[in-house]
């Protein structure tokens, strides 16, 4: 059977739109830079010759409001080149369709080599082809020789898809509406069945799948199914689904069932030959999953630093996980450690003996002593147009003892911290 | 008599498969040394600067793109000075323990699993002493299996006494030598600690550092 190729270039504004024309006519699709190409071989049978599948192409862009030229050709570099020439004709009536009367400026060539072209009278794919190859590739080199393939029409390149699908889908109308999820199990069976096969041939796994009823009220269920890992275990995923809706059951009878898949993003094993050891990305979430359980969702996560003035101005972003990116702030060396604070939660209460406004001696449950050196008072307040935050604090060294951050609230008299 | 005497002695090929993960980080300032792949200890009681060498260890792993985590058995942690210190916030995993000892060692338990990680902090400092003694010298070990074959720096910090005893690789007793003030009277500021470092793992000489105050905005 012969090859048969279709070109479209328009403007980028509509590369969703020629998508979807393009897949009404081929399943095959490259994305190019200024259009689209697709493969339309056995269509002959289908619609008719190359000028019926130009034709029909044509109406469906028409359909869809999108103005750009079209080339249909046994040939992909003719085709391209065709749709590429045409598109610059496209307001003149005089639309190309013989390949051999395309300018020389549409191939390849270096600027120079087609000025020698022009000064020697040789300005169209036709006149080119009448010089004898091997002159022209002993003069320009073994690299012109791809330029005498394109004006040969001997395809060099083939189509490689390039479509980038995130997910696939399967849908199933009911003849009639079904009450009981568990009557549906053998139909969503079929559809994993379904998906997972097209996903293995794509050479991709999945971490979520969306279960969605359409309901009789005329309104949709969607359940988001999502594992820390990429698999393609039915067992697995219909044991999660029955799970989650038996947790959470439809409303209403259901008249439609679908399935949508989506694919697990692909990542480098490894970025460098340097790269830093991490967790692997599945094996960090259930990590961090385990903790949540174990520690309370609030309490594990990344910590982030506010921008308001607060005591303890910092929180634990619980949503947000490591993300283990190289930081480019990192040229700036510090000399010597810097002294880190340890807070006491809940703060120590304290006692201190104040002898001619001097702090004299520290008194808690974990410690006691003289205080040898203290530096303060140092005052902070803020919130004063809702809830009023104000303290007092000393930084305080003990005889035989560390360093502690000393506050008082109202009368009160607290030890915050210590400096380690 | 002689082949069996032999036998206890371990073959290259084991040897090397055994050090196949302990290229050391070293930070350099204060020659501290912490290996992969094993137990690290940090012993002192107050002020001895045991958080602020931590801090330094995970500002350098974490500016690297390593990620490191933090199990803060007590919620003493501080973010504000940690980010002074270098440590890059967005590659740290905070676990706080509520004071539970248990949680922190199930948790930790977690984090040497998971394989991969940096660092793990164990912050066992402020705990008191009688929690820390129901904690059974088996745990020790058991972390000290698990985390040889991965590239983790399993790193604990404990008050007065040692914990980790000999499931540590490397093992530091740090004291306070001198607190640095600066200024008189109402205008005195906090500047630094001069620290005294002793190895009870190995033959080193006492290290003299220091770490010093930032009163910079973060």
């Amino acid at each position: 059977m012969s090859k048969l190729f279709a070109c479209v270039i328009s403007d980028n504004k509509h590369r969703a739109e020629l998508l979807s024309v393009a897949k009404q006519f081929a399943y095959r699709i490259e994305m190019l830079e200024d259009g689209i190409l697709f493969d339309v071989s056995g269509l002959e049978k289908l619609i008719g010759n190359d000028k019926q599948i130009e034709e029909d192409i044509k109406k469906e862009l028409g359909k869809h409001q999108i103005f750009g030229s079209v080339a249909v050709n046994s040939h992909l570099n003719t085709s391209i080149l065709l749709a590429r020439q045409n598109q610059d004709l496209s307001s003149k009536s005089n639309i190309l369709s013989n390949f051999g009367k395309l300018p020389l400026q549409n191939l390849e060539i270096d600027r120079n080599t087609l000025g020698v072209f022009n000064a020697l009278g040789i300005k169209r794919i036709e006149e080119l082809k009448m010089i004898p190859s091997d002159q022209l590739i002993s003069r320009y080199g073994q690299e012109f020789r791809d330029v005498i393939d394109v004006i040969c029409e001997k395809d060099q390149r083939s189509l490689t898809p390039n479509l980038k699908e995130n997910n696939i889908a399967w849908k199933f109308e009911l003849d009639e509406s079904v009450t009981n999820y568990e009557q549906l199990v053998f139909l969503l069976n079929r559809g994993l069945d379904v998906l997972f096969q097209s996903a293995k041939s794509y050479g991709f796994s999945t971490e979520q799948i969306d279960v969605c009823f359409g309901l009789i009220n005329k309104t949709e269920k969607l359940y988001e199914i999502k594992t820390s890992f990429p698999t393609l275990e039915k067992k697995f995923w219909l044991k999660l689904i029955d799970l989650r809706i038996s947790f959470e059951t439809p409303e209403a009878e259901i008249i439609s069932l679908g399935v949508t898949l989506h694919f697990a993003k692909s990542r480098p094993v490894q970025t460098t030959l340097y790269a830093a050891p991490k967790p692997t990305p599945e094996s960090l979430l259930l990590t961090v999953n385990k903790l949540k359980k174990l520690l309370g969702k609030e309490n594990v996560g990344v910590p982030v630093l506010l921008n308001q003035r607060l005591t303890e101005a910092f929180t634990l972003d619980a949503e947000k996980l490591p993300s283990g990116k190289e930081s480019k702030e990192s040229t700036t060396e510090i000399a010597f450690p810097i002294v880190a604070f340890s807070y006491f939660k809940p703060p120590i209460s304290a006692q201190v003996l104040i002898r001619d406004k001097r702090l004299i001696y520290l008194k808690t449950d974990r410690f006691c002593g003289r205080v040898e050196q203290y530096s303060g008072v140092w005052k902070a307040n803020s919130r004063w147009w809702n809830v009023v935050w104000r303290t007092n604090e000393w930084d305080v060294e003990i005889e035989n003892g560390g360093v502690y951050r000393l506050c008082k609230r109202e009368k009160d008299w607290f030890v915050v911290g210590e400096y380690d | 008599m002689r082949a069996s005497n032999l036998q206890l002695v371990k073959s290259l090929s084991y040897l090397k498969e055994e050090r196949k993960y302990s290229e050391e980080t070293t930070i350099e300032s204060d020659g501290f040394t912490f290996s992969r792949g094993a137990v690290n200890e940090l012993v002192g009681s107050a002020t001895v600067g045991k958080s602020s060498i931590a801090c330094s260890l995970l500002a350098k792993l974490t500016q690297n793109g390593e990620i490191c985590a933090v199990v803060d058995t007590v919620n003493s942690f501080d973010p504000c000075t940690a980010i002074l210190a270098g440590v890059c916030l967005e590659n740290l995993l905070w676990a706080k323990c509520n004071n539970d000892v248990e949680k922190a060692f199930n948790s930790t338990d977690y984090l040497i699993q998971a394989k991969g990680f940096g660092a793990i902090w164990l912050n066992l400092s402020n705990v008191s002493l009688n929690n820390l003694r129901f904690i059974p010298r088996s745990y020790w070990y058991r972390f000290r299996t698990k985390v040889r074959d991965t590239p983790t720096i399993f790193l604990v910090t404990s008050g007065a006494e040692s914990i980790a005893g000999s499931a540590a690789t490397n093992s530091y007793l740090l004291t306070r030598k001198q607190t640095v003030w600066s200024g008189i009277g109402r205008f005195k500021l906090l500047r630094e600690f001069h620290l005294r470092t002793n190895s009870r793992k190995q033959f080193q000489e006492t290290i003299f550092s220091k770490i010093e105050c930032s009163y910079n905005d973060v």
